[in-house]
């Protein structure tokens, strides 16, 4: 503005600088006074405008209410505090082989409203219902975010073990997590330490927990059974995460374990269930866990472009007992190679893919279409089935010693929030020495199972 | 179980490691023109405290129109202490939420006016307008600049010692309005705290006369030049006394109530009064700081707030209230 009004009174000041010689000085310096009165407004006006400016900008920012994709966010001006309310609803429908087609089924497989916030800066919490099959809470936690190096949390979350157990449930590759995923602990109460060291490229996390037998989840939140607690330790390495053309960028490596002293009420070993979710293990009703337990996991993902793989293995020890009879370690393994492309080109992620385009036929538009691939087992220690049927671990001819999984799927992403998938597998059993299960039990035939699914997650 | 016991030692250390590194963290929500003065007191203090208890301490700063920061504090700005223009705006933090007690101003020496300062011209060189006085401001063809008494305490001093000079000279508080009237005619730009004024005119080049704050006055000439200002002292001016106090509601909260009342308590050291003297604020207790920066003060007859306007509580509600006097004689 300022130098508009000087170009306009250019000509002006020319004339003035032409005109000491022909004009009397008393007139001069009057035409002088004028000028600086000029020059003085022109400063004023451009000091007002500058103390609005001023003002505007210090004027405390309204809080804001965004929606996307169905997730809604509120948060405050200044962006220190915020509230974001996410949902996840899965409807399946499960066809199984004509041995077992008495199960085929609609069903909710979760329903959940997450509540997601943040304040002060450092405190984030989460809490997450769900509603479908046995109502609980999930996840209820506070985070304190001492720095990104250093974050403490506190509440219901899960073990930091099975890498497939931490991604979350919406983006997974399978509707259904893989069998190695039964010996990894689930969602337990305690405290963790963790955060992102060395610029980012190792993430850690130390839990002190209650302590869940494996696959186990703490559904009620409930306290301790014993007053032994179990710790849970991860390192997990993305090292070329900040080297964005590096073909490795995309590539991570882990290690976690958890180990604990475990007592558990009869039954609270739990049972080994197929990707058809279906039990194909359990001990004994009887058989309680009576000792040290400890799960151990290497594990990894790569990802490049539309290829995604993700690998891990599990072993499990766990010191159980069949009351009056002696306390036994069994030994069980799982391992899981998963594979998937996204045919129409976007990017997958250990955080899921985001498709280029939504559904919309009218538009020529159909989102994104994922091929995957999955090779599982779970391998029970055959010392279970030993001795006579009063004393054993694990009935034979009702449970399994080993499973083979196979399955293959396409996941259409009609748009960043809603999914459908259709996953086909096939899981191939070997039986103990000697069992000889009845001709409709589970384990008597391969399964053959085809669970279609259709999800919103927000 | 050894793991676990690593473990719980881990835990132990993380949290143990976490309470040793933290470091006492104060803000001090002081008035525009203090920024200078409390950047050296800041250091002098930090050094102080940490001789004294081993301790560091960081002070962080806030400045702004002195009505307005006593607002931010009220609006949940966490201040360990405020040091403000006037006590009027620190009255404020015991009205609005009682964030400390009533008879805060007797909890330290002198009121809690460690320093104090008045009101003066600054002119451009050579004085272009020949401004002697008060009266000089409200004549014809004399662009004022001073900040908005709504926003800054110092501009209630300003405002007030106008007010007083007026009345004195022209007799009663109608004539007073008159001549405040017509000297706020001569206003072209109502700036939220003195620094702004300072900026729009010494910087922007606005305006023929600043109503300053001595201190603020005396840094223009420092900062910018003795051959670019002059300093013109009225016949009449008022006693400035700038308060300062523990936000007890703050300090309690945060556990901060030592290392904050050790604070303001170093203002009134010899240091502390040493450092006020440099920077232009006028000593209020140390004899020796008094003696070492007199000649350095212009003498001027000063009236106080107390003895003109009956205290700040009254001042205010007759003058800077809604519907007080400024509204009534100042229309934007």
């Amino acid at each position: 503005m300022r130098t508009i009004l000087l170009r306009k009174s250019a000509p002006a000041l020319l004339a003035l600088l032409a005109l000491p010689a022909a004009l009397p000085a008393d007139e001069v310096s009057a035409l002088r006074e004028q000028l600086r009165q000029l020059e003085q407004k022109i400063l004023i006006l451009e000091r007002k405008q500058e103390l609005k400016d001023e003002t505007a900008k210090a004027a405390p920012k309204p809080v804001t209410v965004a929606a996307s994709d169905g997730r809604i966010e509120i948060t405050s001006g200044d962006g220190a505090t915020s509230l974001r309310l996410r949902g996840l609803v899965q409807g399946d429908y499960r066809w199984y082989d004509s041995a077992n087609d008495a199960n085929d089924t609609f069903i909710l497989r979760r329903a959940r409203l997450i509540f997601e916030g943040k304040f002060n800066n450092l405190f984030s919490y989460v809490v997450q219902p769900e509603l479908a099959g046995t109502i609980q809470i999930l996840d209820a936690n506070l985070n304190v975010a001492f720095s990104p190096q250093v974050n403490l949390r506190v509440g219901k979350f899960k073990t930091p073990v099975g890498l497939e157990q931490l991604q979350s449930d919406p983006v997974a590759f399978f509707n259904e997590r893989s069998v190695a995923t039964n010996l990894t602990p689930n969602r337990d109460v305690g405290l963790a330490l963790h955060g992102d060291v060395l610029n980012k490229t190792v993430n850690y996390t130390v839990a002190l927990l209650n302590g869940v037998p494996d696959g186990g989840n703490n559904v009620t939140g409930a306290a301790d059974f014993d007053s032994d607690k179990s710790v849970a330790a991860r390192v997990f390495a993305t090292p070329f995460v900040n080297d964005k053309d590096s073909l490795l960028n995309g590539l991570g490596v882990g290690f976690a374990i958890s180990a604990g002293d475990y007592a558990t009420t009869a039954g609270r070993t739990g049972g080994y269930r197929t990707d058809g979710q279906q039990t194909f293990f359990s001990y004994d009703s009887s058989v309680v866990a009576a000792g040290k337990g400890f799960t151990w996991s290497p594990q990894g993902y790569y990802y490049n472009g539309p290829l995604g793989i993700l690998a891990e293995y599990v072993g499990s020890s766990i010191e159980v007992q069949r009351p009056t009879f002696g306390v036994r370690e069994v030994k069980n393994f799982g391992y899981n190679l998963t594979v998937g492309y996204v045919l129409t080109g976007e990017s997958a992620s250990y955080r899921g893919v985001t498709p280029k385009t939504v559904f919309n036929p009218a538009a020529g538009t159909w989102g994104a279409f994922e091929l995957v691939g999955r090779v599982s087992g779970l391998d029970v220690d055959d010392t279970v089935f030993a001795g006579p049927a009063a004393s054993r671990l694990a009935n034979p001819n009702t449970s399994a010693t080993k499973l083979t999984a196979y399955g293959v799927g396409l996941n259409w992403y009609l748009s960043r929030s809603v999914r459908a998938n259709f996953n086909l597998f096939q899981n191939k059993f070997d039986l103990a020495p000697g069992a000889a299960p009845a001709a409709n039990a589970l384990i008597a035939d391969d399964e053959t199972t085809f669970i279609s699914r259709l999800q919103v997650s927000f | 179980m050894k793991l676990k016991s690593l473990l719980l030692a881990s835990f132990a250390l993380a949290a143990g490691a976490l309470a040793s590194a933290k470091n006492i963290e104060l803000l001090n929500v002081s008035y525009d023109p203090t920024r200078e003065l409390y950047v050296e007191f800041n250091k002098a203090f930090a050094a102080h405290w940490k001789a004294q208890t081993g301790d560091d301490v960081t002070v962080k700063q806030s400045h702004g129109g002195s009505g307005k920061q006593a607002r931010s504090v009220i609006d949940g700005l966490s201040a360990d202490v405020v040091t403000l223009a006037l006590a009027g705006d620190v009255d404020a933090l015991v009205t609005n939420g009682r964030y400390i007690p009533a008879d805060w101003q007797k909890r330290l020496p002198h009121n809690s006016a460690p320093y104090t300062s008045t009101i003066v011209f600054l002119v451009r060189a050579g004085n272009p307008k020949g401004i002697k006085d008060w009266d000089d401001l409200a004549k014809a063809g004399v662009s004022v600049i001073t900040p908005n008494p709504k926003t800054s305490g110092g501009a209630q001093w300003n405002y007030l010692a106008a007010w007083e000079f007026a009345r004195r000279k022209f007799g009663g508080d109608d004539k007073a309005k008159d001549f405040v009237r017509a000297l706020y005619k001569n206003v072209p730009v109502l700036d939220s705290g003195a620094r702004g004024s300072t900026t729009t005119f010494v910087q922007r080049g606005i305006g023929d006369v600043f109503i300053s704050w001595e201190n603020e006055a005396f840094l223009a000439l420092k900062e910018f030049g003795a051959d670019k200002f002059e300093i013109v002292v009225p016949s009449l001016s008022i006693l400035a006394e700038p308060t300062v106090t523990v936000v007890d509601k703050v300090v309690k909260r945060k556990g901060t109530e030592a290392v904050a009342k050790g604070y303001l308590e170093y203002l009134y050291s010899e240091e502390g009064q040493d450092i006020a003297g440099r920077n232009f604020y006028r000593p209020a207790v140390s004899e020796t700081a008094k003696a070492k920066y007199e000649n350095q003060f212009p003498k001027i007859e000063l009236f106080t707030i107390d003895a003109a306007f009956g205290g700040w509580t009254k001042a205010k509600k007759d003058h800077f209230a809604d519907g007080g006097t400024f509204d009534q004689i100042y229309a934007p």
